[in-house]
């Protein structure tokens, strides 16, 4: 297993390596560069010059990428344009708001996806079945950032204006004004509460794809010899479901989380947007518009990292999940 | 698989635990070697103000005030590098200051400079600086901050964004000179407005920055990390793309209003225009700046808040390209200018926030007076005419017009992806111009490779392009219509006229506005005439506000100008 994770590893250099060089040329020889962010009224070629110079522009493309690879080997992302500091700096402060919603997201869409296509499958084509695949498909077939307004349209601003709900949820922002100012637990709520409405967004269209999944599973597994076995030993059947037949049916839905992480990561881009998240997708994003070439770099980067690692740890999971399955 | 869920919920949980370890009470700047250093001598100072200068007992001080915007400052209180509007608002009237700012008529007054002397002929200025105002870390601010600031934004290495202002001063250090601590002296060149730089120029602390070379200073971590001012509010926090607290500063000069009436500032940004209007309308924020017109009616029929708008210092146009052989003759232009109806499109777009537009002098300039110009009415019947005569005619039956070798009127107006108004001015000068024999294509281009497009004198890949342009109380149109300039970024219209020339080097150098006057409106007749852009509209800048909020004020010079002034409402906190 140890052999297998690190020759994953191994081969994972070259592929981030590739991403990383084609993306370096694709930002690169994109139109326009960060000087003209930065023009304003009186300013003279000379100055644009000096201020290219002052970013390490004046270079030809082939010699930064050399430089950036040389620099990014050892360590060194450089300085962001945009942000005016190291890349690194910037990118530990994002990168943590990214992934605590992404991480939130991801696990509220199994555990529901899981659930509610498991109840789905026990009781096929019951009145409940169908409801409930009526609202995922509802869910499924509707663009995230519509569905993000959409909540912050009834469980903030109607909730508060116009419902007089005893309970609403903040609309944007990862803290309260007054954070620093909380005691602990009130720290813990405010975070939470914070969290509800981007994870909700982003979780609800894969929950659904999930439930889908999980639903046509569990309905192969429960059709088997030894589902039928187990019940006639007289076994009830939530033991049967959730301890013979969930294992089982869980493994197709394993490879989604190979497949959903580089769908949360740009489902993020708008999500952190729309709830002002000072994430990771919504900065690369700006950088991308303001040609902030190293920030995008080493974003990318990161992004490509997590996405094969995510890969990997899906794959891990199904020896975890399954023993009949070895990786020596 | 319990287990599995078990160790989920534990790794989340340690996510969260950690993330929430982030902060910390106190000034928070990053672990940057320079901020670690001036962060504590700024809490030294707070402890020690908040002490010497109690705050007043009188129940307009305290509270909080939020405000949200879509933006970060992306450099914050360094002046010397920055060309965001946000950033230059929070350098004049909340972290820095500057010499001197304006009265509501536009007029100089004393601020950091407590006075100062314009020799007699002209060629320098000298400035008493106020001996009661100190850096938020504790030194006092005086002449050598000011000589440092002037000699690193005159230097063409720092790159200072705005580099029209010090045209006709004298740069680097030959243009200055400290005659006392408090004393400082200033050289240039008479010429109009001259004191208008010293009103957004934020004074920088010589102690913290002097040794920094001058190309560095852009990448500084003072901006945005942990700026030390000496304005009425004191940095506490910022944390990128979601918000900068600032504290109010008890040592702040009695004679300027002493310490503001507000404990904390908070600046948020909400990068979705939607959010924003929720977060106003739920009270999680006190002021929404810059809502879109079609927000305005919400915020006027909620109760608890209020709109305010005013003339902003922006305008919106199409600029054309001259060097294009379909547009070089000025009764083109003239057509085009005429045969759409922009008092109508305004209307639509802005939905009555907002004037329309003959030339690049705003409501606000005290050079503004629309009634004494040519008209520029809609005139279909007028712009064939101008058409005809210019000898584009419609030969083939097409329904476009064409010139006789057989050139087709048809132009493309490029806009930026993402913005709603000006997709709108191209669609809609595509359905009226299509009326007069003019075939428009709106073509909507990526904001980075439009500027390349536009900008990169090789280039110049464009017919007509929606642009907005802002401008400062000291007006200049020299960068784009002057033909020396022509090969510089901004000559988007390639305009060519000797008497515009005269006209705009007259209007920079002469510094009395009844002279003044008289030129302006001469050179506003000829951009008429000449129609190098058809103007839109000067948009109102509008700005939603919570009722709890008091004594705002709100004109040309910005949001911001009399925050230090604000209070919240005693029965509301």
């Amino acid at each position: 297993m140890t052999r297998y994770i690190i020759r994953r590893l191994l081969s994972a250099i070259p592929l981030v390596l590739g991403i990383a060089t084609i993306v370096f040329f694709a930002v690169n020889l994109a139109p326009g560069d960060p000087t003209l962010y930065f023009l304003s009224p009186g300013m003279t070629q000379d100055v644009i010059e000096q201020m290219r110079v002052n970013f390490g522009l004046d270079q030809p493309v082939h010699v930064r990428y050399l430089r950036w690879l040389g620099a990014m080997l050892t360590g060194d992302f450089g300085y962001s344009i945009s942000h005016s500091r190291p890349v690194l700096e910037v990118l530990m402060d994002f990168l943590p708001n990214t992934l605590v919603l992404s991480a939130c997201a991801l696990f509220v869409a199994f555990l529901f996806g899981i659930i509610i296509g498991t109840i789905q499958a026990v009781r096929q084509y019951s009145v409940m079945d169908s409801s409930m695949s009526v609202v995922l498909l509802f869910f499924y077939s509707m663009p995230s950032f519509w569905l993000a307004l959409m909540l912050i349209l009834t469980l903030s601003l109607f909730a508060r204006n116009v419902w007089d709900l005893p309970i609403w949820f903040p609309a944007s922002g990862i803290v309260s004004v007054d954070y620093d100012f909380l005691t602990l637990s009130e720290k813990v709520r405010d975070r939470v509460m914070h969290l509800v409405l981007p994870t909700l967004s982003l979780a609800l269209v894969l929950t659904a794809g999930i439930a889908r999944y999980m639903r046509g599973s569990m309905l192969e597994v429960i059709r088997q010899d030894y589902i039928r076995t187990a019940k006639a030993k007289g076994l009830s059947e939530a033991v049967v479901v959730f301890k013979h037949a969930l294992r089982n049916a869980l493994i197709p839905v394993i490879t989604l989380v190979g497949l959903y992480i580089p769908v949360l990561f740009s489902g993020t881009i708008f999500i952190e947007t729309i709830f002002a998240w000072p994430g990771m997708g919504r900065t690369i994003y700006d950088a991308i518009f303001i040609r902030d070439y190293p920030l995008v770099m080493a974003g990318t980067f990161f992004f490509a990292i997590m996405v094969v690692v995510a890969n990997l740890i899906a794959d891990v999971l199904y020896a975890v999940i399954d023993p009949r399955i070895r990786y020596e | 698989m319990k287990e599995l869920l078990k160790k989920g919920l534990i790794g989340i949980g340690t996510v969260l635990g950690l993330a929430s370890c982030g902060g910390s009470d106190g000034r928070i700047g990053s672990s940057d070697p320079f901020c670690q250093q001036v962060l504590p001598a700024v809490e030294a100072f707070m402890t020690q103000a908040s002490e010497a200068y109690p705050t007043p007992d009188e129940p307009r001080y305290g509270g909080t005030v939020v405000l949200g915007t879509i933006g970060d400052m992306p450099d914050g209180l360094n002046s010397a590098v920055s060309s965001n509007y946000s950033d230059a608002q929070h350098q004049q009237f909340v972290g820095l200051m500057t010499l001197i700012n304006y009265d509501a008529r536009g007029e100089a007054r004393a601020y950091l400079a407590e006075d100062w002397e314009v020799a007699p002929d002209g060629r320098s200025i000298t400035f008493q600086i106020r001996q009661d105002v100190r850096w938020h870390d504790g030194e006092q601010t005086d002449a050598y901050d000011v000589a440092f600031t002037y000699e690193a934004v005159t230097d063409p290495l720092t790159a200072f964004p705005n580099a029209a202002f010090w045209d006709h001063y004298v740069k680097g250090p030959d243009g200055v000179e400290v005659i006392d601590d408090f004393t400082i002296r200033i050289r240039l060149e008479p010429h109009a407005d001259f004191m208008d730089p010293f009103r957004t120029l934020g004074i920088l602390p010589e102690h913290l920055l002097g040794d920094v070379p001058h190309d560095q200073l852009k990448l500084h971590p003072y901006g945005t990390q942990c700026p030390v001012g000496n304005g009425p509010f004191v940095f506490a926090q910022h944390i990128p793309q979601d918000r900068w607290v600032f504290e109010a500063n008890p040592a702040f000069p009695e004679a300027l209003g002493g310490r503001p009436f507000l404990d904390r500032y908070v600046y948020r940004v909400i990068p979705e225009q939607t959010t924003l209007l929720t977060e106003l309308l739920i009270e999680d924020i006190d002021v929404y700046i810059a809502p879109r017109p079609d927000q305005a009616q919400q915020i006027i029929d909620n109760q608890n808040l209020e709109l305010l708008n005013f003339s902003g210092r922006s305008y919106v146009f199409v600029g054309w390209n001259a060097r294009k052989p379909q547009l070089a003759d000025s009764r083109v232009r003239r057509a085009i200018t005429i045969g759409t109806n922009r008092a109508e499109i305004v209307e639509a777009i802005l939905q009555g926030y907002g004037q329309v537009a003959n030339t690049g002098v705003p409501p606000f300039h005290w050079a503004y007076d629309p009634e004494s110009m040519p008209s520029l009415e809609y005139n279909p019947d007028r712009a064939k005419v101008l058409l005809d005569e210019a000898g584009w005619q419609d030969r083939d039956g097409d329904g476009v017009r064409e010139s006789e070798d057989g050139t087709r009127l048809s132009l493309s107006i490029k806009y930026n992806t993402g913005n709603q108004q000006r997709q709108d001015i191209a669609e809609i000068m595509q359905q009226q111009l299509g009326a007069v024999g003019i075939e428009i294509q709106p073509q909507v281009v990526e904001w980075g490779t439009l500027l390349q497009q536009i900008n990169t004198p090789e280039l110049r890949d464009f017919d007509g392009v929606v642009m907005g342009w802002v401008v400062e109380f000291k007006l200049d149109d020299i960068d784009l219509f002057h033909s020396e300039r022509i090969d510089q970024p901004y000559a988007w219209s390639g305009t060519e006229n000797l008497e515009i020339d005269r006209l705009l080097e007259e209007l920079s150098i002469t510094a009395d506005r009844s002279e003044a006057m008289v030129l302006w409106k001469e050179y506003q007749e000829l951009l008429i005439e000449e129609q190098p852009y058809t103007y839109f509209y000067f948009p109102d800048r509008l700005e939603g506000i919570n009722r709890r909020v008091k004594g705002v004020e709100v004109d040309a010079r910005g949001e911001w100008l009399n925050i230090k002034d604000w209070y919240l409402d005693p029965a509301s906190r």
